[in-house]
């Protein structure tokens, strides 16, 4: 083999794992990120719960931790996720906020429920089934 | 914007590190699977380069996995005559001794038009003149001519002619290029006697001097005429 032919050789080794690499590092970096939003968001339906309404100070704790972590997640998922895709989530935590300092229980339980709903689909999406390949 | 600037460097980078990787076929050379590939990459290339909320790793990793594809079928193409035939398909000839082969041009799917194109291209303009015209698997014609209206050459005339031997560039635009000095068999000094015998004061005057192995000197200073003249051989001209 020619020197030419070892580099070939070794650039196509190099992106076979670069390729992995960022697969691996995408599929981490999304389910931390999504994992951490469902969590909050049992864990804000549970505080409703245990306190009879969203206005108290639990429920606004966990959901200025539901947008600390998102947005700091966020970022690192720009380098893998289309950012329109992410965009509703944002959109939608920062209206649970508002919802609680305007009382608005429906509106706060819609927003909830599309967060999760959004989650759920999306951790659908990210994987590599049949489905999702064709 | 400044981001759009950055994301079309990055892209264009590995754009050229991947062509560069794929080899120097021009694009008439390609084969089926390696013209699919160059399409395909300009495409690829220019959504994340113009989108800024795709991100740049979803133009990257398409791009290698096809580059990675396009390796995986050339090796497989090399190990198997039987694999690359189906990939490239083979050779097929159009016009024998007989004339046109139907049956070819059906199965090619090209006309007797196109055969006229192709071979009026490698400049026969009656079929009558071609012995074979072959259907390269690049999509080219190669013409094998009859023996009356082939290009006639040194050995038909049996003469006896110089060795072709390759000019090499000694000096480019003012500037010595140290890399060929070797190839030419020449050191730093000859070229001064050279140029001493040319009447050429500085190295940083000639635009383009080269030499062969058979001593033969092109010169031509900037803004004047070129001149050529021999020197001593230097070094055995190989068949």
């Amino acid at each position: 083999m020619t020197k030419w032919m070892w580099f070939k050789a070794v650039s196509v080794l190099f992106l076979v794992g670069v390729i992995i690499g960022i697969c691996v590092l995408e599929d981490r970096l999304v389910m931390k990120a999504l994992n951490a939003v469902n969590d909050t968001c049992y864990q804000i339906e549970l505080a409703i719960d245990q306190n009879g309404g969203i206005v108290n100070g639990q429920v606004a704790s966990l959901v200025d931790n539901l947008e600390y972590d998102w947005f700091k997640n966020e970022a690192a998922l720009c380098f893998v996720v289309n950012h329109k895709s992410t965009e509703q989530l944002g959109v939608e935590i920062v209206r649970l906020k508002t919802y609680i300092d305007e009382e608005e229980e429906i509106e706060f339980y819609v927003s909830l429920n599309i967060i999760k709903n959004y989650v759920e689909t999306f951790q659908h999406f990210m994987g590599a089934g049949v489905d999702n390949i064709l | 914007m400044l981001t759009i600037v950055f994301r079309a460097i990055i892209i264009y980078l590995v754009v050229l590190f991947l062509y560069r990787l794929m080899g120097k076929r021009q694009l008439g050379e390609m084969q089926p699977f390696e013209l699919v590939l160059t399409l395909i990459i300009a495409d690829l290339a220019t959504i994340p380069m113009a989108e800024v909320s795709v991100p740049v790793l979803h133009g990257i990793v398409p791009l290698l996995t096809l580059v990675v594809l396009h390796f995986i079928l050339a090796v497989l193409c090399k190990v198997s005559e039987k694999f690359s035939q189906f990939v490239s398909g083979k050779p097929v000839i159009v016009i024998n001794p007989k004339g046109i082969d139907y049956k070819a041009l059906k199965d090619l799917d090209i006309s007797v038009d196109d055969v006229f194109e192709a071979i009026r291209g490698c400049g026969y303009f009656k079929i009558e003149q071609v012995q074979y015209a072959i259907m390269e698997t690049n999509g080219k014609m190669s013409i094998l001519p009859k023996s009356e209206y082939a290009p006639l050459t040194v050995q038909d005339m049996k003469l006896n002619v110089e060795k072709s031997t390759i000019p090499i560039n000694i000096i480019n635009e003012g500037k010595i290029v140290k890399d060929n000095l070797g190839v030419a068999t020449i050191d730093e000094q000859k070229i001064m006697e050279i140029l001493k015998k040319a009447n050429v004061k500085r190295v940083k005057d000639v635009l383009l001097m080269t030499v062969d192995k058979a001593g033969s000197v092109y010169l031509q200073k900037y803004h004047e005429k070129y001149q050529t003249f021999n020197i001593e051989p230097l070094g055995q001209v190989e068949e």
